[in-house]
């Protein structure tokens, strides 16, 4: 054992949620301290290790999990992309695809992707910032499926708008969330290809709409606008779109300390029930103790319930927060389905954003009684990698071949769905019993997705199809039944809800069990909607911030 | 977030500085082009047959030699018999005259040893990539031909399009 360390607030986990209610305490004049798992990272490196990736097309290739805080990866390993950063990258066996640390326990597999660095996993994202919808709050109450929210929207507006804010958000209102003050940025300017599926999708019904995203229309809070580098994923070149990163900057700007490299794997209570302390593994395993008077654990969705189901005490067999048996149930995502084809225009994706705009149509109605509710989210990323890498498979040379690549890097073009999943306790993180190379448990997913899912990509299908037709499409290439691309929206593990038999914390974020035990991130959402769900969880966090200054 | 910390830090505080990733980076180049500079003799001929091979196969009559060089150290360290390959594979293209569009499915059609080989050289320049799994090997990325091949409307990725909006614009 070695120094003790000490603060008012303890926050575990770097990401967006966890940094920014470290700032938004430590400018309260509260100590806080942040501890992190993973290592440091900069934006000159994630670019360098881009483009020296082999696998453009993977986006965790430039975020090699460190030795001592692993996250999933499902490819090859690749190794590191300088000498220096050699010894700290856990490296997998030869012929493995992955590292195995996300368990699968099935029937459906679960490849979630998130990153543990400093800052979280919103180095990588497309950076949407959706608010939810009113009714997506109530659909118990609505359409009797899944739960109702311990919050409402009207509840959540201020801290929606604080999130926007905070993070630069700039989009249309045109999207069915009511606002009570605009948006702190006109929507980032139409890429070509958008522009063209909105002329010609409107007239058949498909009113196309700017994303809601942290990305720079005009410089906003000491970063440039976007300049469409095209690589928002895996990561932006110029800081245009907010991440993770500069929440952690500006926590400790805001003078919260934060500690890289220390890996919570317990956290202790007192005899009456309250949170006394947490501890952590250093690289070297050598174990450190810190106690404080309040704790936000916001360590994302699968990291948060493993924490909690690792911290058994005979008071609490079960885990920490676990009282009700829901830690780690019901986990939700957003498995999408898709349709390619080669659009009639000369579109060139590429040229801007990687993922400027949306169809929100069959985001709410009184068929989610029945399946479920969907956006619709058009691609810009560049065609010119999978075109080329297609045709290599293809085995076609010569002059040919490019004559080809550059009418699929033209014409080619994607329409995806981003569906509501239910809650179900029985989609679950547990522990596994394997270990990572600090001995502590790997996190296993049991997933599955009933009918209520299938139904809708069935619907989603026609308006695919539908869409591909007022596009003038030929070569259409539907994702195989059943086979879904999964969205990294890790959601519900530590969910939120007034009954404390029935969920983990209250409308406040606040454990039912522990007084003085916060839980923040996209796992306390009850219900996943059809929307990325970043600023709901930030929303959500600022208003525990709140609550957590208030006591 | 411009910290000078720019490693995978084993430990919190301060971190080697980039300066230690560029060296790093520049002995890697330096390391690709060593070979080309003192090319053995006895390479001459399979690096001919390599740059014939990949005029045809990318329909590309002038590729650019030091890029050439780079990829074939790195189909050779892949591949230690890919110098014998790629002659064979001159060869067997000199004599049947195929058109490249036809040749991978004949190699395939006579279950040829050479099959893999036209995939291996046009992925390298085309993609900038060499080898399989882990073995795989970024040696090119602006300049890999699938990049120069659409330069005229699109950036690779990570590069700048241009002023903020000049998207909107139809590609011309």
């Amino acid at each position: 054992m070695s120094h003790e360390l000490s603060a008012d607030i303890v926050v575990i986990g770097s990401g967006i949620c966890g940094s920014l209610v470290a700032e938004r305490l430590a400018r309260t004049g509260a100590s806080v301290l942040i501890l992190e798992a993973g290592p440091r990272v900069t934006r000159n490196q994630l670019v360098l290790y881009y483009r020296n990736a082999p696998r453009k097309g993977d986006w965790m290739a430039p975020y090699p999990p460190s030795r001592w805080a692993p996250h999933p990866t499902y490819e090859a390993d690749w190794g590191s992309a300088t000498d220096q950063d050699k010894p700290n990258v856990a490296r997998q066996g030869s012929n493995e695809k992955g590292n195995g640390y996300l368990v699968q326990a099935g029937p459906t597999p679960y490849p979630a992707e998130y990153i543990r660095v400093v800052g979280g996993t919103t180095w990588h994202w497309a950076a949407h910032m959706w608010r939810l919808l009113p009714n997506d709050f109530r659909i118990k109450t609505l359409y009797g499926v899944g739960k109702d929210w311990p919050v409402t929207y009207d509840e959540l507006d201020p801290y929606y708008q604080e999130g926007e804010e905070r993070t630069g958000v700039s989009g249309a209102p045109n999207t069915g969330s009511p606002r009570t003050k605009p948006f702190p940025m006109e929507p980032v300017a139409e890429p070509w290809a958008m522009r063209r599926f909105r002329e010609r999708l409107e007239p058949g019904g498909y009113p196309v709409v700017a994303n809601t995203t942290a990305r720079n229309s005009r410089a906003y809070d000491g970063r440039p606008p976007c300049c469409g580098a095209n690589n928002c994923q895996p990561i932006c070149p110029v800081d245009a779109q907010y991440h993770g990163g500069l929440a952690a900057a500006s926590a400790e700007a805001a003078g919260a300390r934060l500690l890289a490299n220390a890996v919570v794997y317990r956290i202790e209570h007192d005899p009456a029930g309250r949170i006394a302390a947490v501890h952590y593994f250093d690289p070297d395993r050598t174990s450190h103790r810190v106690t404080g008077k309040s704790f936000v654990l916001a360590a994302n969705g699968i990291e948060s319930p493993k924490l909690l189901l690792m911290s058994v005490s005979d008071k609490y067999p079960t885990g920490i927060a676990n009282g009700s048996g829901m830690v780690g149930r019901n986990l939700m995502d957003h498995p999408s389905s898709s349709l390619t084809f080669d659009a009639e225009d000369e579109l060139w994706l590429g040229r801007g954003p990687q993922s400027p705009a949306s169809i929100n149509t069959f985001r709410d109605g009184p068929f989610r009684s029945e399946y479920a509710a969907f956006r619709l989210d058009f691609t810009n990323i560049s065609q010119v990698r999978s075109a080329a890498e297609d045709l290599i498979t293809a085995g076609v040379y010569g002059p040919e071949f490019e004559k080809q690549l550059r009418y699929r890097a033209a014409h080619q073009c994607n329409v995806k769905n981003v569906p509501e999943v239910l809650p179900h306790p029985d989609n679950r993180v547990v522990l596994s019993d394997q270990k990572d190379e600090l001995g502590l448990p790997k996190p296993q997913v049991h997933f599955a997705l009933g009918d209520y899912l299938h139904r809708c990509m069935e619907v989603a299908k026609r308006e695919y199809t539908r869409i591909a037709e007022l596009m003038g499409g030929t070569n259409l290439r539907f994702t195989p039944e059943r086979e879904y691309a999964n969205n990294q929206h890790i959601m519900g593990t530590v969910s939120m809800g007034d009954d404390p038999k029935d969920s983990v914390v209250d409308g406040f974020g606040r454990a039912h069990d522990h007084e003085n035990l916060f839980i923040a991130g996209t796992g306390i959402m009850p219900t996943g909607a059809t929307v990325n769900p970043t600023l709901t969880a930030l929303a959500l966090a600022f208003r525990t911030a709140d609550q957590i200054a208030k006591t | 977030m411009d910290e000078p910390n720019a490693s995978l830090g084993g430990h919190d505080g301060p971190d080697p500085d980039r300066r230690g990733v560029l060296i790093g980076l520049t002995a890697t180049y330096l390391f690709s082009y060593v070979p080309s500079a003192i090319a053995q003799p006895a390479d001459a001929g399979a690096r001919d047959a390599f740059m014939a091979v990949a005029q045809i196969l990318t329909g590309r009559p002038s590729l650019d030699a030091d890029q050439a060089s780079r990829l074939y150290e790195a189909l050779i360290a892949d591949a230690p018999g890919f110098a014998a390959d790629v002659q064979a594979l001159r060869s067997f293209m000199d004599q049947r005259k195929i058109d490249p569009i036809q040749l991978q499915s004949t190699l395939d059609a006579e279950q040829s040893p050479l099959a893999a080989m036209p995939r291996n050289i046009v992925k390298a320049w085309y993609t900038g990539i060499v080898g399989e799994a882990e073995r795989a090997r970024c040696v090119t990325f602006e300049t890999s031909l699938m990049h120069v091949a659409v330069a005229d409307r699109l950036n690779p990725p990570s590069y700048c399009y241009g002023s903020y909006g000049s998207w909107m614009d139809q590609p011309a």
